[in-house]
C-alpha cells in the first residue's frame, strides 16, 4: 500500500504538469539585474494579468552582476531575457543569433554623475579635468567616451557599483543611470549632477527584450502575444506604478518605496518621449541600430558589422 | 654539609647533595620518590636503571633544567663557581655550524672572544682526537664523531660537574667501548665530578667508581655502592674475573623488568 | 644534463599539457564546447602574442605590487610570530586574530581598502599583504616551536639570553618552516594583488575586468596565464633564497 502511494506521489506532478501544459506554457523571462523601475512594466504586465489573458505563464527571474542573459537566451536556457542593445550587436557579430524585440528606453538613461561643486558643464569637462572617474572598464560606453575625448586628463578607476565612494571622495565621478544613482545620493543629503552619455553622441536603446531568432520564428504567435502584453504592462506602469513598485520593493529590499516611486517618475520621459503615442512604446528604428553598429565597429568592439535589420524585430 | 675530600682526587670537581628529591609529571605520575644521595668532588658516579625509571629526569634536575617538587638539591664547588657540562643522548649539534663552531658555542653564549674561544675549542677537540675534523659539518660525521664533538663542547667551559645522559647508547659496540675508555681518560686528566646515566650494567661498572641503582617508576634507590675495580680501566679489564663479578653483583640489584614492560 | 635525463624530467609534465591542449582545441573548434565557456588554446596563444606588450606591462605592475605586499606581510608576519612565540599567554590572546586574516573574504573588504588607501597601488599592495600574511605567521610560529628540545636545554644550561636563544637557535632552526610559509604566501600575494586590482585598478586585474566586460574570454585566459606565471616566478625566487640560505645542511635541500 505504502509503495503504491509513493509511486502515485512520484508520478502525480507529471500528470498535473501534463494537464497544465495544455493550459499555459511556463516561460522564463530573465532580467539582467534586480527588480527596479527599469523593469516596472514587466512586473505590471504580470500583476495586471496581461500575460495570463494571452495564455502565457511568465516567470520573471531577477539577475545580478554578471548574469549572462544573452548566453542563457542563446543556449535556449530561457526563451526571453533583458540585455543591453550593444550586447545584441556584439553577439550578432560573433555569430549568435539573438534579436531585440522591445526597447524600454528610447533615450538611454546611462550617464555620468559628478559633484556639482566642481562646476562641470558637460561630460567633456569631466574627462578633461584631473580627478577620478569610475566607469566599467571595457564597456561600450566607456570605450566610446574614451575614444570621443581622446587626450583625457581624468584618471579611470574601477567601477564597483553603489555610491559609497562618491559620497566620500569629492574628486570622484562615476557612471550611473540618471534615473537611479543621483536620486540615491540626494536622498543621502548630498547634491549630485548628472550628464547623459546620449548627449555625447552614444545613444543605444536601453534595456531591450531579446529572444533567439530560431525561437521566435517557431513561436511567432507566442512572441507577438508576449510583446503585446509587455507593451500593455508598460502603459499601465507609466500610468499607475504603485502595484508593481510595491511588489518590487519586496523583491529588492535594497531600494525603498520612496526611491522606487521617484525613479519611476523620473524615468518616464526616457521611456515615452512626451509627443509619442503609447502604441509606439518599445518600437525601434533601423537607423539607430545602424548607428550603434557603426559606433561599436569604430571603437573596435566588433570586427564584422552585422546588418542593422538583422538586429531587431518589430512586433 | 659534610664532604670527605679524597686527597688523590683533584679538587676541581663539584659536590652534589640530593636530599629527598621527588618529582612528578602530569600523565606520568610520580617519577622520583624521595631520592637521597651524595656525590663527592671528583667522583665518577653511574646512575643505573631501566628505561623510563626517571634517571634522565634526575639528571635534568641536577643540570638545573628542571625543578624538583620536593626535597633539596645542592651543588657546591668550594671557592669556584659551579659550572656544568651536559652531554645529551643525541649529539644535538647545530647543523649549520662546523665542528669547531659547535664546540665554541658555550663560550660564545658566555661572551668569549671568537679567537680565544676557538683556541680553547681546538684544545678540547685535540683531547677527543677530533681536531682534524674541525672544519667538517655534522652531516659529514659518523655517529661516534658527532658524540665526541658533543663531549668536547661539554668540556670547553672546564665544568666541575659533567653530566652525561646515555651518550653512547646509539653507537655500535666498538665505538662505544672506545669512547668509554676515552671518557675515563679525560676524567682522569681533568678530575671533575661525573654523573653518568645509563641502562647498561656493563657500561656502568666499566666506567664508574660508584653505581647508584634506581628502581622502576616511582624511582627509589635500590643500591648505592662503590665499584671494586682498579682506577685504570683498560680494554683488558672487560674480560677479567673482577669485572664480571662486579657486574654480577650489580645485576642482582637491578630490577627484572615486568613481563609486559 | 645528458639528453636522456633532460627528456625524463621534461616529458612527464609536458605530455599531459600537450594532450589536454589538443583535446580542448578540438572540442572548441568542433563546437562541442561553446567558446564563451572556454576559449580554444590557439586563441589564448594568439591573445598572448597580440597583447604581449600590454600583458607584460600589466604583469609587471601586478608583480611589483605582489612583491611589496609579500615583503610587508613577511616583515609583519615574522615579527608578530616571534612576539607570540615568546609568551604562551600572548599567543593564546592574539593568535585567533591572526586566523582572521586567513578567513576574511578579501573581495568583501577590498572596497573598504579603497576608502582607506585610495585607488591604485596602495590598495593593491594592502590587499596582497592581507591575503598572504597568515601562512607566514602560522609557519613561523610552527618553526619557532620546532626547535630541538635538547638544543633549547643546551642553551638554557649556559644561561643564554632570550636574544641569543632567538637569533642563534630558534630563528635559524625555523628557517625551513618559514620558507615553506613564504612559498605559500607568494602565490597568495599574487591572488591578493589581482583582487585588489579589481577594486583599486591597474595591472592584470584591470585587464581581466575589462576583458570580462567585453566577453573576451581568450584575453581573460591570457591574463590568468600570466598571473599564474607570476606566482611561479615568486615561488622560484623563494626557492632560490631558500637554497642559498639553508645550503646543504637541511635535509629538505639535499638531493636524494
Amino acid at each position: 500500500m505504502k509503495f503504491l502511494i509513493v509511486v502515485a506521489l512520484i508520478f502525480s506532478p507529471g500528470i498535473a504538469g501534463a494537464a497544465e501544459s495544455a493550459k499555459a506554457a511556463k516561460l522564463q523571462f530573465a532580467l539582467n539585474w534586480k527588480a527596479e523601475p527599469e523593469f516596472g512594466g514587466f512586473y505590471a504586465a504580470k500583476l495586471s494579468g496581461y500575460f495570463q489573458q494571452r495564455n502565457l505563464d511568465i516567470e520573471i527571474t531577477e539577475g545580478g552582476a554578471g548574469t549572462p542573459v544573452v548566453q542563457m537566451v542563446a543556449n535556449s536556457k530561457v526563451p526571453f531575457g533583458i540585455a543591453a542593445a550593444d550586447e545584441v550587436v556584439i553577439s550578432q557579430a560573433r555569430g549568435t543569433d539573438v534579436v531585440a524585440l522591445f526597447a524600454v528606453y528610447q533615450i538611454n538613461p546611462q550617464g555620468i554623475m559628478a559633484h556639482p561643486e566642481r562646476g562641470f558643464k558637460s561630460i567633456g569637462d569631466v574627462f578633461n579635468t584631473p580627478g577620478r572617474l569610475a566607469i566599467q572598464s571595457g564597456s561600450p560606453h566607456a570605450l566610446f567616451l574614451q575614444n570621443q575625448f581622446r587626450g583625457y586628463k581624468v584618471t579611470f578607476v574601477p567601477y564597483a557599483g553603489g555610491v559609497a565612494t562618491f559620497l566620500t571622495d569629492p574628486n570622484y565621478s562615476q557612471q550611473c543611470f540618471v534615473t537611479s544613482e543621483p536620486l540615491i545620493v540626494r536622498k543621502k543629503g548630498k547634491p549630485a549632477q548628472s550628464f547623459l552619455i546620449a548627449d555625447a553622441g552614444f545613444k543605444p536603446y536601453g534595456t531591450v527584450v531579446i529572444a533567439r531568432r530560431q525561437y521566435l520564428e517557431k513561436n511567432q504567435k507566442q512572441t507577438r502575444d508576449l510583446i503585446d502584453a509587455v507593451r500593455e504592462g508598460w502603459i499601465a506602469y507609466l500610468r499607475t506604478p504603485e502595484p508593481a513598485n510595491n511588489l518590487m520593493v519586496k523583491l529588492n529590499p535594497a531600494i525603498d518605496g520612496d526611491t522606487m516611486k521617484e525613479a519611476a517618475e523620473v524615468q518616464k520621459p526616457f521611456i515615452l518621449p512626451s509627443d509619442a503615442s503609447p502604441q509606439e512604446l518599445g518600437k525601434m528604428s533601423v537607423e539607430r541600430w545602424k548607428t550603434l553598429a557603426d559606433q561599436l565597429s569604430d571603437i573596435k568592439l566588433i570586427k564584422t558589422k552585422p546588418a542593422a535589420d538583422k538586429l531587431f524585430r518589430i512586433f | 654539609m659534610n664532604f670527605d675530600l679524597h686527597p688523590e682526587q683533584s679538587k676541581s670537581g663539584a659536590a652534589v647533595l640530593c636530599e629527598g628529591i621527588s618529582r612528578a609529571f602530569t600523565g606520568a605520575g610520580l617519577v622520583l620518590d624521595h631520592i637521597t644521595f651524595q656525590i663527592q668532588p671528583g667522583e665518577f658516579v653511574a646512575l643505573l636503571g631501566p628505561s623510563g625509571s626517571g634517571k634522565s629526569s634526575l639528571l635534568r634536575l641536577t643540570a638545573g633544567l628542571d625543578r624538583a617538587d620536593e626535597g633539596r638539591l645542592s651543588i657546591e664547588a668550594g671557592q669556584e663557581a659551579v659550572s656544568r657540562g651536559f652531554v645529551f643522548q643525541e649529539p644535538t649539534l647545530i647543523p649549520w655550524r662546523n665542528v669547531l663552531r659547535n664546540t665554541t658555542l658555550p663560550l660564545e653564549l658566555q661572551g668569549w672572544e671568537t679567537d680565544k674561544a676557538e683556541a680553547r675549542a681546538e684544545e678540547e677537540l685535540r683531547r677527543v682526537r677530533l681536531v682534524d675534523f674541525a672544519a667538517r659539518y655534522p652531516h659529514e660525521l659518523s655517529g661516534g664523531m658527532k658524540m665526541r664533538t658533543s663531549v668536547a663542547r661539554a668540556l670547553i667551559t672546564r665544568p666541575n660537574l659533567l653530566l652525561l645522559d646515555e651518550p653512547f647508547a646509539a653507537l655500535d659496540e666498538p665505538t662505544r667501548h672506545a669512547l668509554q675508555q676515552q671518557l675515563r681518560e679525560i676524567w682522569t686528566a681533568l678530575g671533575m665530578t661525573v654523573l653518568f646515566v645509563t641502562h647498561s650494567i656493563s657500561e656502568a661498572v666499566f666506567l664508574a667508581d660508584r653505581v647508584i641503582v634506581l628502581s622502576q617508576r616511582p624511582a627509589r634507590i635500590l643500591l648505592d655502592s662503590a665499584i671494586n675495580l682498579p682506577p685504570a680501566r683498560t680494554a683488558a679489564l672487560r674480560t677479567s674475573l673482577n669485572y664480571v663479578q662486579e657486574m654480577s653483583r650489580i645485576s642482582a640489584a637491578v630490577p627484572i623488568p615486568e613481563a609486559n614492560a | 644534463m645528458n639528453p636522456n635525463a633532460r627528456m625524463s624530467s621534461l616529458l612527464p609534465p609536458l605530455l599531459p599539457l600537450l594532450v589536454s591542449m589538443g583535446v580542448f582545441e578540438l572540442a572548441v573548434r568542433s563546437g562541442w564546447v561553446p567558446s564563451y565557456l572556454i576559449p580554444a588554446p590557439s586563441e589564448v596563444v594568439r591573445s598572448l602574442i597580440d597583447d604581449r606588450l600590454e600583458l607584460a606591462m600589466a604583469g609587471w605592475t601586478t608583480l611589483s605590487s605582489a612583491l611589496v605586499g609579500l615583503l610587508l606581510s613577511f616583515s609583519a608576519g615574522t615579527l608578530f610570530a616571534i612576539a607570540l612565540s615568546s609568551s604562551d599567554l600572548a599567543r593564546r590572546a592574539f593568535y585567533p586574530y591572526a586566523v582572521f586574516f586567513q578567513t576574511v573574504p578579501i573581495i568583501a573588504i577590498a572596497p573598504l581598502l579603497v576608502i582607506w588607501f585610495g585607488f591604485g597601488q596602495p590598495t593593491v599592495i594592502a590587499s596582497a599583504a592581507i591575503v598572504s600574511v597568515f601562512p607566514i605567521i602560522a609557519s613561523t610560529l610552527l618553526g619557532l616551536k620546532s626547535t630541538e628540545p635538547a638544543l633549547v636545554d643546551l642553551f638554557t644550561l649556559y644561561s643564554a639570553t632570550t636574544r641569543q636563544m632567538l637569533y642563534m637557535l630558534k630563528i635559524p632552526f625555523a628557517l625551513p618552516q618559514i620558507f615553506s610559509g613564504l612559498r605559500i604566501a607568494s602565490g597568495l600575494a599574487v591572488v591578493g594583488a589581482i583582487v585588489g586590482e579589481f577594486i583599486g585598478g591597474g595591472g592584470l586585474g584591470s585587464v581581466v575586468d575589462s576583458a570580462r566586460t567585453q566577453q573576451r574570454i581568450d584575453r581573460v585566459f591570457a591574463a590568468v596565464l600570466i598571473s599564474a606565471l607570476l606566482g611561479v616566478v615568486l615561488v622560484g625566487a623563494v626557492n632560490f633564497v631558500s637554497a642559498l640560505t639553508l645550503g646543504s645542511w637541511h635535509t629538505s635541500e639535499r638531493k636524494p
